[in-house]
Order: structure tokens, then C-alpha cells, then sequence
């Protein structure tokens, strides 16, 4: 258990790096060239680099939290047996997707390695820059395998959701703890 | 045969509680696959310049990030004092102060359910000790908490513009005026209520508590003016004002504030300490609290939280630049376009079909999702009908400010519904008067163009 709660927070930590690392490249940046007159080159690549790294990195991070938004009020509505199986295809057919595009980013980054591509202002290759297509989706097809496993064994029984709604009040109530019941 | 299949895939999907974000990719791939040529490799490739071939939107996980750091009980109160000092010695001030605060919450945390959760929570019960019927009290801040996607800067017009290529910086503009007018039409509806009910007016504070309020208001405020100034002025893309507004909301909460990070409930000045002695303790301890905030657990949830909602917008825009793309090349906007010109539709009466697809979709779905999804089919349609695509935005975001207060999918209804510890019912008849001043105010925006298009003509 502790090796994957690490892991967990090691990907918790590498997706907030992300963020913060995209957000000062960005202000760096601006400052760099509002301040002083000079322009970083490889700045606006190496930022959309980033988000490309976060988003994709990220996604699957989503899945086990619930953070994906998503119409649930169907599924809630059905008998609980019937949303189990009704879940189950539905992790399937997610399977399919990132299947595809996990063949699709393999073809394409051995197509640029081969080439020996290198990317416009940043010196890296661009397989190893777009390598980030094939870890993420990899990491999407593990967390809705972990998925379908839950569902089959009856751990869960659909997608997880955690609404904005509700985490805005969470947010609340933990704000009026920390206040000592608000003010 | 193929736009049925997009259809009917995205569809069954999503009734099948796939994530919006995956069921929008598996729908367009499963159709690339099925009816196009592309290859595999095409839809991969296209995906990644999806994630991140967009600068306009860096902005979204940029105004998430300040907008997490702002969205403080503490930064609200702020506001709240600040609003109430200056409208509250009107009558029926108390509520219109919280209008107020909503609307300069709005601007800042750009996210209605955040605006209503930190307002709401607030106010509501403070209106009901001085006289004001519950009921009221929330179905007002319900109502103005929607006018956190219109004023900007919002992310959900962020989302339009990388839907449709229109200029962000110029959605900001046509959202301002929209917004204010609306705020205004809630604070005249509530005066009128209470010169009808002979509802309190609080005494008025005096100039020095108002000045001193709105300075104690100012570091939340600044935002909105480094934001708007930068981007009217054109000085900075909503890109660049974005990260330079996270940049100082960590400042201002983490140094300036105090409300979360390493500084939190530490004086800026001690009991019958010198000035001397204050001004060489807070800068050290400024200094140190920078790099400290990396560890500190309070920040680093903040951050992450942060993350989570950025990274679920992005990949829901990365699987729908995917969806919009198997649009273009199907030319299925184009097709409906051709069908309703050829049904002789005139503009005004294609906008009534816009509103009502709208309204009925934003009951189901988010904003952000609706977007992604409508608008790249509405705007060749609109454009061939020469709609404003700048007004067709604000259009659409009115929309969504409506949809975000009628059930089942009103997120500011459960809020509302989890601050007063009332049923979602409740909440639902709370707010129902009000929507009336929204449908209105929707049929303002939709036929007085002008409204939304005046700004961003005078200042290009």
C-alpha cells in the first residue's frame, strides 16, 4: 500500500510542478520582456510544451478522483445491477479509445523519431517532447483497467464524479473548521 | 450517415456516464476510424497540437490558479465590507451590497458556484437578521452568482474563443457592459422590492470607513484592474495578464492577507512593536515564506486543486478540438448552415432556435462542455447569417447563466441549497422570481446587439 501512495504522491507532485513551472515560464516571460527589453525565444514553445505535458500527464489523475465532469443523472437514475453493467461497457468502450490512440501516438512518434525531427525553438527531439501522448494515454488505459476491475468485483459501480458544486461547499467547510466555525 | 453516427456515439456515451472529455474523443475517433481516410498516427498527432498548440489557452489554467487563491472566505469578507459601505445606506442595501460583492467576487474568482459558495455563505444569513425573507436573500445571491461567467475575465469565454478562434481579449470586452447591466438590473429590482416592503437600510458609514474598507478591499481589486487594464489598454494578451494575475494572487493571499500558505495568522504588526522592529520581522519573514510555500501542505492542496479543475477543462477542449475537427471535415456545420438559409430563417428568428437549444441543453449539461459541443456547429451558421460572432458569444454565455440556475443541472442551485441547508426544491422556488430578470435580461442581450459589440468597437 505504501509503494502506490507514493506513487500517488509522486504524481500528485509532478502535476502541480507542471503548473507552477508553466505559470513562471509565462510571468518570466512577460516580465523579461516588459522589464527589460529582452524576448526568451524558446519561451512561447516551451510553455505550450508544458501544457501539453500537464494536460495529458494529468488526465488520468482525473479518472480516479472524479474531477472529470460528466452527465450522471441517467446512470444514478438506473437499478444498481443494470448501471454496473451499463459502466462496465462504458470502460470498454473508453478502453477502445485510448487503445486507438495509443497505437495512433506509437505510429506517429516512431514516425518523427525515424526522421530525427527537431522541435522548432526548443532543443529537444520531438518524439521525446510528444513522448508525453504515449505515457499519458498508457496511464488513462491503466486507470480504467483499475476501473473495470472495481466495477467487475463490485467495488464501483459507474464512472466516479465529484461535482463543482459540491466542492465548492467542501472547500467551504473546511474553511469555517480551520476558522473554528466561521466568524 | 456519418454526422448520425458522431451524433447518436457522443450521445449514447454520455447517457452512459463516460466523462464528457472521453466520450467527445471516442465519438470522433471511433467516427475517423469508421467513415474517414486518417490514420491513426493523423489523429494522434492532431490531439497533441489539441493539447497544446493554443496560447489563448494557457489562460484557463492561469485564472484557475488565481482564481483558487483568491476564493477565500477572507478575500469575500473583504469585499462584502467593502460593498456594504458603499450601497448599504441605501434601501434595501444590504442586499444590493451583496449583489455587489457577488459581482466583484465574480470578477475575480471567474466561477459562479465559488462566487455563490463565498458570497453566499456570508451574506444570506446576515440579510435574514436584519428583516429580509430567507428566500429572497438566496434567490438574489444565486442570481448574481451567475454573473461569474459573464464578467470578465471568465473562463467560460476563454472556452468560446478556443472553440471558435474568436479574439478572447474582445470577449472580454463585450462581457463588461452585459455584466454591469445586469448587476444593475438585480440591484434596481431589489430597491423597488424593498420600497415595496419597507425593507432596512443600514446608516451610512462615512467617507473615512468606506475609503479604509476599500483600501483593505484593494488587494482583491487590484486584480481586476491589472487583468482589465492590461488587456482594454492592449497591452497584454489574456494570456500573459493571466499568469502575471496568479502570479500576484499567490502573493497577495500568501503575504499580503495571510489567509492561507506559511504566513497565515501572523500579524503585520505586533502589540507595542516599533515600526522599525514590524517592517525587518515581516520582510524576512515575506522572504522566507516564498520558497516555504512549496512545502507548505494548505498551498500545495491549493495548487493541486487547481490542477485538477485546469486539467479537466483542457483535456475536455484537447477531445473536442478532436470532435470539431471530424465536423469540419464533414462539413457538417456547413450542411445545416445550407439547410436553414435555404429555409429562408431570418437572423432573429435563427437566434430563438440558439436560445431555446441552449436553455434546454444547459439544464443537462456544464457550460464548458455546451460550448465545445454547440459552438462549433452555431457560428458558421451564425456568420452566414451575419451574426456577430462576438455577440453570438455573449449570447451563448447568458445562456449558460441561466442554465446554471434551473434544475436538474443548476450548479449554483445546489450550492444555494448547501449554504442555507434547504432542499434543492427550495432553492429551485428561491431562485425562480429572479429568472425571470434573466430571461429578460437574455432577450436584451440577443436583439440590442449593441450592448455587447460597444466596447470592443470603441476600444479597437
Amino acid at each position: 500500500m505504501t509503494v502506490i501512495r507514493l506513487l500517488n504522491r509522486v504524481e500528485e507532485g509532478i502535476i502541480s510542478l507542471l503548473l507552477v513551472a508553466l505559470t513562471l515560464l509565462v510571468f518570466v516571460e512577460v516580465v523579461m520582456r516588459f522589464g527589460f527589453g529582452m524576448a526568451i525565444d524558446w519561451a512561447e514553445e516551451g510553455s505550450l510544451l508544458l501544457a501539453g505535458w500537464f494536460v495529458l500527464f494529468g488526465a488520468s489523475h482525473g479518472i480516479k478522483t472524479g474531477s472529470h465532469i460528466g452527465v450522471d443523472f441517467v446512470v444514478r437514475a438506473m437499478p444498481s445491477r443494470v448501471r454496473r453493467a451499463v459502466s462496465a461497457l462504458a470502460v470498454l468502450a473508453c478502453l477502445f479509445y485510448t487503445g486507438m490512440l495509443l497505437l495512433g501516438s506509437w505510429e506517429y512518434l516512431d514516425k518523427v523519431y525515424r526522421i530525427g525531427l527537431p522541435m522548432e525553438d526548443v532543443p529537444l527531439p520531438t518524439w521525446l517532447a510528444q513522448s508525453v501522448l504515449l505515457i499519458g494515454f498508457a496511464m488513462i488505459g491503466i486507470r480504467l483497467l483499475i476501473l473495470l476491475w472495481q466495477i467487475v468485483t463490485g467495488q464501483a459501480d459507474s464512472f466516479p464524479f465529484s461535482d463543482e458544486a459540491e466542492g465548492s461547499m467542501e472547500r467551504l467547510e473546511q474553511e469555517q473548521a480551520a476558522h473554528g466555525g466561521g466568524e | 450517415m456519418t454526422t448520425a453516427f458522431l451524433f447518436t456515439a457522443l450521445f449514447a456515451a454520455m447517457i452512459a456516464g463516460i466523462p464528457v472529455a472521453l466520450a467527445l474523443g471516442l465519438a470522433s475517433a471511433t467516427t475517423i476510424l469508421f467513415f474517414s481516410s486518417d490514420t491513426l498516427s493523423s489523429v494522434a498527432l492532431k490531439f497533441f497540437s489539441a493539447a497544446s498548440d493554443h496560447y489563448t489557452l494557457l489562460a484557463i489554467p492561469f485564472f484557475i490558479l488565481s482564481s483558487a487563491f483568491l476564493s477565500t472566505g477572507g478575500v469575500a469578507q473583504r469585499l462584502i465590507t467593502f460593498a456594504n459601505n458603499s450601497v448599504g445606506h441605501i434601501r434595501g442595501g444590504l442586499a444590493m451590497a451583496s449583489v455587489l460583492a457577488c459581482m466583484l467576487f465574480a470578477a475575480v474568482s471567474g466561477s459562479s458556484p465559488a462566487t455563490v459558495a463565498a458570497i453566499g455563505s456570508l451574506v444570506i444569513s446576515g440579510m435574514v437578521q436584519a428583516g429580509y425573507p430567507e428566500k429572497f436573500a438566496a434567490g438574489a445571491i444565486a442570481n448574481a452568482g451567475t454573473l461569474g461567467i459573464l464578467i470578465p475575465p471568465s473562463i467560460v469565454m476563454l472556452v468560446y474563443s478556443a472553440a471558435t478562434e474568436v479574439s478572447a481579449a474582445k470577449m472580454f470586452m463585450a462581457g463588461l457592459i452585459p455584466g454591469i447591466v445586469m448587476g444593475c438590473i438585480l440591484m434596481l429590482a431589489i430597491y423597488i422590492y424593498a420600497r415595496i416592503k419597507r425593507l432596512p437600510a443600514l446608516p451610512f458609514p462615512g467617507f473615512t470607513a468606506l475609503f479604509g474598507s476599500g483600501l483593505r478591499a484593494s488587494g482583491g481589486l487590484m486584480l481586476i484592474v491589472i487583468v482589465l487594464g492590461a488587456i482594454y489598454g492592449g497591452v497584454a494578451s489574456p494570456t500573459e495578464a493571466a499568469a502575471v494575475s496568479a502570479v500576484y494572487a499567490f502573493l497577495v493571499s500568501a503575504l499580503v492577507y495571510r489567509d492561507i500558505g506559511p504566513l497565515k495568522g501572523v500579524p503585520w504588526r505586533r502589540d507595542g512593536e516599533s515600526v522599525a522592529g514590524a517592517i525587518g520581522r515581516n520582510t524576512g519573514r515575506m522572504l522566507l515564506a516564498v520558497p516555504a510555500s512549496f512545502w507548505h501542505r494548505e498551498m500545495k492542496d491549493t495548487v493541486l486543486e487547481g490542477a485538477k479543475t485546469s486539467i479537466m477543462l483542457l483535456f475536455i477542449i484537447a477531445n473536442a478540438m478532436l470532435f470539431a475537427h471530424v465536423l469540419t471535415t464533414e462539413r457538417i456545420p456547413h450542411h445545416i448552415a445550407e439547410a436553414i438559409v435555404s429555409w429562408g430563417l431570418p437572423a432573429w428568428g435563427f437566434l430563438i432556435v440558439v436560445n431555446v437549444l441552449l436553455l434546454v441543453a444547459g439544464n443537462f449539461m456544464e457550460p464548458s462542455a455546451i460550448l465545445l459541443i454547440m459552438a462549433p456547429i452555431l457560428f458558421p451558421i451564425a456568420t452566414r447569417l451575419g451574426v456577430d460572432p462576438i455577440h453570438l458569444g455573449i449570447i451563448m454565455v447568458v445562456n449558460m447563466e441561466i442554465g446554471m440556475i434551473t434544475p436538474p443541472v443548476g450548479l449554483n442551485l445546489f450550492v444555494t441549497a448547501g449554504i442555507t441547508k434547504r432542499s434543492l426544491g427550495w432553492a429551485v422556488s428561491a431562485a425562480l422570481p429572479w429568472l425571470g430578470l434573466l430571461l429578460l435580461f437574455l432577450i436584451l442581450i440577443t436583439y440590442v446587439p449593441e450592448v455587447s459589440l460597444i466596447l470592443p468597437q470603441l476600444l479597437s
